[in-house]
């Protein structure tokens, strides 16, 4: 059984490795370029920080400093650090969702941790992932922080899990939506009220917000109002009317310098929040779950999405598997489907800016494909949860 | 009292306002004598001068003759044309220059575009592609990458190809360009149009300083080279066919459509949201 896991770590480090080497091919070699543009956003970003100026100079940056100051060995060693960087995040998501599996335990630890071995390999042999992180976004660096937060809440580590949560809603925002179902799954059994006042949530929420607090005034005294801006405000404040798989897309786009433009924001807000607020009541005895549901519904209803956000909740999907009730045949049909969406998308996004096909037809194939993408397969998948 | 001795005592005496006055009378019939021949000699000089420096510009303007003349006859074969390449919003617009085979091997070229509020330039792109050039670029202000078109304004860029070989004939410069987001249309139109107008050609020789044999309508100041630390002049070339601007179309939304597409997307974002709550609710609370 370890043999077979040191390989199966071994295979998926080696294929991802493989991949970053055939980017650096195809970047040279074609006209069409493997590496994806944020990659090359996050190395312009860290090129001023080597020449002691702010990272927000690079236009289009829009992350924390944290990022560019990690990938500033690509300057200093080799443009492909980041990327190897990336897919060592991306094993060790692979890791700690083996870890989060045998903790969850399915009756006998052997029997359970085969499976979890078997279900990781989801995610450890998946050419999305793969590919996502051999082109250089750093979603996996997420992936690594959200499933390390999970795991230490599932082993109860709450200080570690609080450091943890503290620095991944420093790098993006959305684990903010996972504070409701921690805070619920680390009450006391006592009255409803009551039960959110104990040491533990306390210590989670201190120690969480520290974190945050710190690293956000550290990286204001140093870059100023624009780092607030660029990292939190413009995320929220967001209308892209740009590169947006959204279904919101073409009612912003058709109204964004209209009078109505805020109220129709706040009124796509509102779904995302009752739904938000619902999931966590009825799905938080298990957190896992709850956080994918959380992270599904975000990003579906979302007035901003793009390719990046669908890694956010797959990366949660194969901790939530085996304790779905879907029959086989069930989740390779949702599978096709959520994968059928995904082409639709894919090839819309080429032809939007490849060609001239017109907009009218390629907004209705759009949504049709968001839909199969999301919708079907969340109810589905909640019907058959916990 | 200090005596000074008789004979001196004497010349001073005698000889002092007879002195001044015989020397003023030599003065005066030294300078008559020698009044003409100065002027003469200075009339002599100048005219040499004259002449020299007469000399000199003719032999110059021969020169500058020499080497700006050819500049007349390359207004007559050069010709500029453009063509848009690629399809959607990243496009590429590739410029032919079909060079007079007049033209000396030592000429600098200067393609200046004058680029619509409907297309924009990414820097950083251009910079990370610059090795697999053999142009370089310079742009005339800060590019913001991502604001709609009704919101910015164009803008000009500089472009320097490199001549290589003895005698350069035709040059190619492919430019990749984005289309920026337009408003959406009030009138029901699904498209709208970006013209790019050829770009100015202008030359300028090394050999060639004095361009005021020229029209100066034809001659304009613009950066010697694309790091933009001098300027020079540069001589603009019309060419005898003129080219009309090439045009493109990029999709735009149709604001006719606002309250279907409002009405439509938020319905669905409601029902959806309704039966997922209703399910979660139902089953789960």
């Amino acid at each position: 059984a370890q043999l077979q896991k040191h390989v199966l770590y071994t295979t998926s480090f080696a294929i991802r490795l493989a991949l970053v080497a055939y980017g650096d091919y195809q970047d040279r070699t074609m006209a069409v370029k493997y590496t994806d543009i944020d990659y090359h956003v996050f190395t312009d970003a860290a090129r001023f920080i080597t020449e002691g100026q702010s990272p927000y100079n690079r236009s289009t940056y829009r992350y924390t400093p944290l990022l560019a100051w990690l990938l500033t060995p690509n300057i200093y060693l080799s443009m492909v650090f980041g990327k190897i960087l990336f897919i060592v995040c991306d094993v060790l998501s692979g890791l700690l969702i083996y870890r989060i599996l045998c903790l969850r335990g399915l009756g006998s630890e052997v029997s359970s941790c085969t499976t979890a071995r078997r279900v990781s390999s989801l995610w450890l042999l998946n050419p999305l992932p793969m590919g996502v992180s051999s082109r250089g976004n750093a979603e996996s660096v997420m992936a690594a922080l959200v499933l390390g937060t999970l795991l230490c809440l599932e082993g109860r580590c709450l200080m570690r899990a609080s450091i943890l949560y503290g620095l991944s809603v420093h790098m993006k925002i959305y684990p903010v939506t996972y504070a409701l179902p921690i805070a619920l799954s680390l009450r006391t059994f006592i009255r409803f009220i009551g039960s959110f006042l104990n040491t533990e949530l306390f210590l989670f929420a201190s120690v969480a917000g520290g974190v945050f607090c710190m690293l956000t005034a550290l990286f204001y005294y140093m870059y100023g109002w624009q780092f607030l801006y660029e990292t939190y405000l413009y995320h929220l404040t967001r209308r892209d009317i740009r590169h947006n798989f959204s279904p919101y897309f073409y009612m912003l786009y058709l109204t964004a310098d209209g009078a109505w433009s805020q109220w129709l924001g706040l009124a796509a807000f509102l779904p995302q929040l009752i739904l938000l607020l619902v999931a966590s009541w009825a799905f938080h005895p298990d957190l896992a779950f709850s956080c994918f549901l959380h992270t599904a519904i975000f990003v579906s209803f979302n007035k901003v999405c793009t390719s990046q956000y669908f890694l956010w909740y797959l990366c949660l999907l194969p901790v939530v598997i085996p304790h779905l009730s879907l029959s086989l045949n069930q989740g390779v049909g949702l599978l096709l489907l959520w994968f059928a969406g995904q082409v639709i998308l894919f090839f819309v996004l080429h032809l939007n800016t490849t060609s001239d096909m017109h907009r009218v037809y390629k907004i209705v194939i759009k949504s049709a494909g968001w839909k199969m993408m999301h919708l079907i397969p969340l109810y589905a998948l909640m019907c058959s949860g916990c | 009292m200090m005596h000074l001795p008789r004979i001196y005592e004497r010349g001073l005496k005698d000889s002092f306002p007879q002195t001044i006055k015989q020397e003023g009378q030599v003065a005066f019939a030294s300078l008559t004598k020698t009044f003409p021949i100065t002027i003469l000699m200075y009339i002599v000089l100048f005219s040499m001068v004259t002449c020299l420096s007469t000399c000199y510009c003719l032999i110059d303007d021969g020169e500058n003759e020499k080497h700006c003349g050819p500049l007349k006859q390359w207004f007559e074969s050069t010709s500029v044309s453009v063509e848009i390449g690629k399809k959607g919003f990243h496009r590429e617009v590739v410029t032919t220059v079909e060079l007079s085979p007049d033209v000396v091997a030592e000429v600098n070229v200067l393609l200046i575009y004058r680029w619509p509020r409907g297309v924009y330039l990414d820097p950083y792109q251009l910079a990370a592609e610059s090795d697999q050039r053999d142009w370089q670029i310079l742009l005339n202000s800060d590019i913001d990458l991502e604001v709609p078109a009704h919101k910015t304004s164009g803008f000009v860029t500089y472009v320097y190809p490199t001549l290589d070989g003895p005698s350069p004939r035709l040059l190619k410069v492919t430019i990749p360009i984005h289309g920026r987001y337009s408003e959406p249309s009030f009138i029901g139109k699904t498209f709208t149009s970006v013209n790019i107008e050829p770009p100015e050609l202008l030359l300028r020789t090394e050999k060639c300083m004095q361009l005021n044999n020229l029209d100066p309508h034809n001659v304009m100041d613009a950066p010697c080279t694309a790091d933009n630390s001098s300027t020079c002049s540069w001589v603009k070339i019309q060419c005898q066919q003129e080219h009309a601007p090439v045009s493109f179309q990029f999709p735009v939304g149709d604001r006719t459509l606002v309250m279907p597409v409002c009405g439509g997307t938020l319905l669905v974002t409601v029902i959806c949201c309704v039966a997922l709550s209703k399910y979660m609710w139902k089953h789960h609370i």
